[in-house]
């Protein structure tokens, strides 16, 4: 269905209701609605429009347009093409129908918006805060632009956090916010029925780093893809180019052609490291150390290759709006083939030797089931979507950087259980290396840069999607004053697939719960890049000597 | 199984020992790594572009008098990205392949450069350095009239 056919049915479909489309770019469309039909038209986009829910942004706009607005971003993969309906609400009724009662994966942005922008989603099947702490005064939305960048408002004396109620007959397990496995903070209250995971609880979002604001209110265009790259802690340049590419399509310029390869070979290196992390990593939360060590052992070459190509090993500052810094020279070509065909020879060693370790296989074979279905209507992403048989890759449906050249597909596996996504991502290693290989062959000469030739002009929009090795991230960029975003808005895959864990370890032990989660590879630090320092963890650590003895004197007590 | 065991043990002895000495032997970086910076007080001209380009804001501009510019880092908060060379017009700036800075003293981090400026005849405040102005003297530098086409 052409994008004309998509306003033409809308336009069918809601008449008057839909006040404005405009596709400023090929693969972005721009719908905006009236309040009263953000819902229907979500569930029609969504049901017969074949529209796969992404990401919502909430706007303050009452400087400019006097509204604050909700936009909620999807995308129709197989026509390569993104849809952001748009609704605006006045600042008094600052309220809109949730979608989430029929687009399911809505379920955390829509609590994000209520949070951070201050507009409810009415009908929200759970309206609990997702994002600011607990005693955060209410009414105070940090990503208004009344808020200052470095505001710190007053703590709510004796705020209560509000967890699920565990189901009757159930105990409930804590696991959190601190806790081994996984570095980064989360909590985790699982409801079991004796060892069974009858159902879960998930508060997270204790790692606000306010990375959204900043790029409104202090930051340039320019300064923006540093930020970006530090959101992530290993996949960090599929933000820097993400949000490049977002920022170049809003300011109608293309990186040149060389560059947008640099960056395709640099976000396949990207892939194979943190593939071999991860296999390594999981191996670890099984208690096979063995594969840590050997996967760790065989990724470190291309980490010094990385150092060598661009000055880091891990942030490569290498990302401008409008193209890369650094050129990856004819020199450095035979060793970094050398290097991805030693990692290749022995991932293949590694590979075939655990596949018949049955210790692995009884711990990941049919453990951890997201079924197609679930997948689909929870939205996840990468392999976490792909080990579910659901045939996305953004490097396909949107291509960006030099995919459109560089061809590749999406690797699926119909297990949908933990040991089909280590298939996915062990495939998507041997083929990020191909791709390597493929694109250090075509790369075709040219500049690094272009040149602008005028300044950015505000009000223009631009939406990006890259393949991150856990999944699609998704940058949206609305232009502003004074050199710098009015709005920037960045979803990690984590965001979406962490919304998929409840179904994922509904029925098993608590013991597969630590290889479940890590089974999606998740990213914590890239999920919680949003607002402003957690106030409840600032409190509790000028808790005195003192206090913490009565604390635990009264606990004992009980 | 025991087929696997074996494989997944030949790898292990394979790979034999990779740790390196370090820090017991020096590690020198790749060529080209960015390390700290350093400033030299005698090219820079004061034109401010680093600290406008710094994403972690370590760089501080100010004029303590009318004839001197001090620029401070403050690198403790560096991120190495090393945008401030890049765009130094008089490549004042150099990154050098030092990466081992940590330390209990945080002065090791800072770096003040003084730079003498000709001060502007108007409004008093720093203008151009001397060194600078003297170069567009020599050069005998004009403004491109307008063509009158
Ligand atoms: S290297 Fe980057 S972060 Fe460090 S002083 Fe220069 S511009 Fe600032
Ligand atoms: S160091 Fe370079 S960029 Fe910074 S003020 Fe001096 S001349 Fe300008």
């Amino acid at each position: 269905m052409t994008t004309q056919q998509v306003i033409q049915e809308m336009r069918e479909k809601f008449g008057e209701g839909l006040r404005a489309a405009e596709e400023p770019a090929p693969g972005a469309l721009y719908l905006t609605v009236d309040k009263e039909l953000i819902r229907p038209a979500s569930r029609h986009l969504q049901d017969k429009l074949d529209a796969r829910f992404v990401i919502s942004a909430g706007i303050d706009r009452l400087a400019t347009e006097g509204c604050l607005s909700v936009t909620h971003i999807f995308s129709r993969d197989k026509a390569k093409q993104f849809v952001c309906l748009r609704a605006d609400v006045s600042e008094n009724g600052a309220e809109v129908e949730a979608i989430t009662p029929d687009v399911v994966a809505a379920g955390w942005s829509e609590r994000e918006i209520q949070d951070l922008v201050g507009v409810k989603a009415k009908g929200h099947p759970d309206p609990r805060r997702l994002v600011l702490p607990d005693d955060w005064p209410e009414g105070v939305h940090p990503l208004r632009k009344d808020f200052p960048y470095d505001a710190n408002p007053e703590p709510v004396e004796g705020a209560e956090v509000k967890f699920k109620e565990a189901p009757e007959g159930t105990s409930t397990v804590v696991v959190g916010p601190f806790y081994p496995v996984l570095e980064e903070p989360a909590q985790l209250r699982l409801f079991v029925d004796g060892e069974r995971v009858v159902g879960c609880d998930y508060r997270g979002f204790y790692n606000h780093r306010g990375i959204e604001k900043l790029g409104d209110s202090v930051l340039t265009y320019n300064q923006i893809p540093f930020v970006a790259e530090r959101i992530c802690g290993i996949c960090g340049f599929i933000h820097s180019s993400c949000y490049c590419e977002a920022a170049e399509q809003a300011a109608g310029v293309q990186a040149p052609r060389r560059a947008r390869y640099i960056r395709s070979i640099m976000l396949e290196v990207e892939r194979i490291h943190s593939h071999l992390l991860w296999l390594g990593i999981a191996g670890h939360i099984l208690g096979f150390d063995t594969v840590l060590m050997q996967a760790w052992r065989i990724r470190e070459p291309i980490m010094w290759l990385c150092e060598k190509i661009t000055g880091s090993r891990k942030s490569f500052g290498m990302n401008l709006v409008g193209g890369v810094r650094w050129d990856i020279s004819p020199d450095i070509h035979p060793e970094i083939l050398d290097c991805i065909g030693q990692i290749e020879k022995e991932s293949l060693a590694v590979v075939d030797a655990v596949q018949g370790d049955t210790t692995l296989l009884v711990r990941l074979k049919g453990v951890g089931i997201l079924p197609e279905e679930d997948a689909r209507s929870v939205c996840v992403v990468g392999p976490t979507a792909r080990g579910s048989n659901v045939d996305i890759d953004a490097r396909v449906d949107h291509p960006y950087a030099a995919y459109d050249e560089l061809q590749t597909r999406a690797i699926t596996n119909d297990g949908c259980d933990n040991w089909a996504r280590v298939v996915v991502r062990l495939e998507e290693l041997f083929e990020s290396i191909r791709l390597v290989r493929e694109g250090l062959k075509t790369m075709p000469d040219g500049p690094l840069m272009v040149e602008f030739a005028e300044e950015i002009p505000a009000g223009r929009q631009g939406v990006c999607t890259v393949e991150a090795p856990r999944g699609e991230a998704i940058h949206y960029l609305i232009t502003g004053e004074n050199n710098r975003p009015d709005r920037w808005r960045v979803r990690a895959p984590t965001y979406q697939n962490l919304q998929a864990l409840p179904l994922m370890i509904k029925d098993e032990t608590i013991a597969d719960v630590p290889i479940t989660l890590g089974s999606m590879d998740p990213c914590f630090s890239c999920t919680e890049r949003v607002e402003t320092v957690d106030v409840r963890t600032g409190r509790q650590a000028m808790l005195s000597k003192e206090d913490l003895l009565r604390l635990s004197q009264e606990k004992s007590e009980r | 199984m025991i087929l696997s065991k074996l494989k997944e043990a030949i790898i292990c002895l394979g790979a034999g020992r990779v740790t390196l000495p370090y820090p017991f032997a020096p590690h020198p970086p790749a060529e080209g790594f960015r390390g700290k910076v350093e400033v030299d007080s005698e090219k820079c001209i004061g034109c401010g572009g680093c600290a406008n380009v710094c994403t972690p804001r370590c760089i501080v501009v100010t004029d303590p008098s009318q004839d001197t510019r001090v620029l401070e880092f403050f690198l403790e908060r560096c991120t190495y990205c090393a945008r401030c060379a890049e765009v130094c017009p008089e490549e004042a700036i150099t990154v050098t392949e030092q990466f081992e800075t940590a330390t209990n003293d945080t002065q090791d981090m800072h770096i003040k450069a003084e730079v003498y400026m000709g001060s502007c005849q108007r409004c008093g405040r720093c203008f151009e350095t001397s060194t600078a102005l003297d170069k567009l003297m020599v050069t005998g530098f004009q403004g491109v009239p307008e063509s009158g086409e």
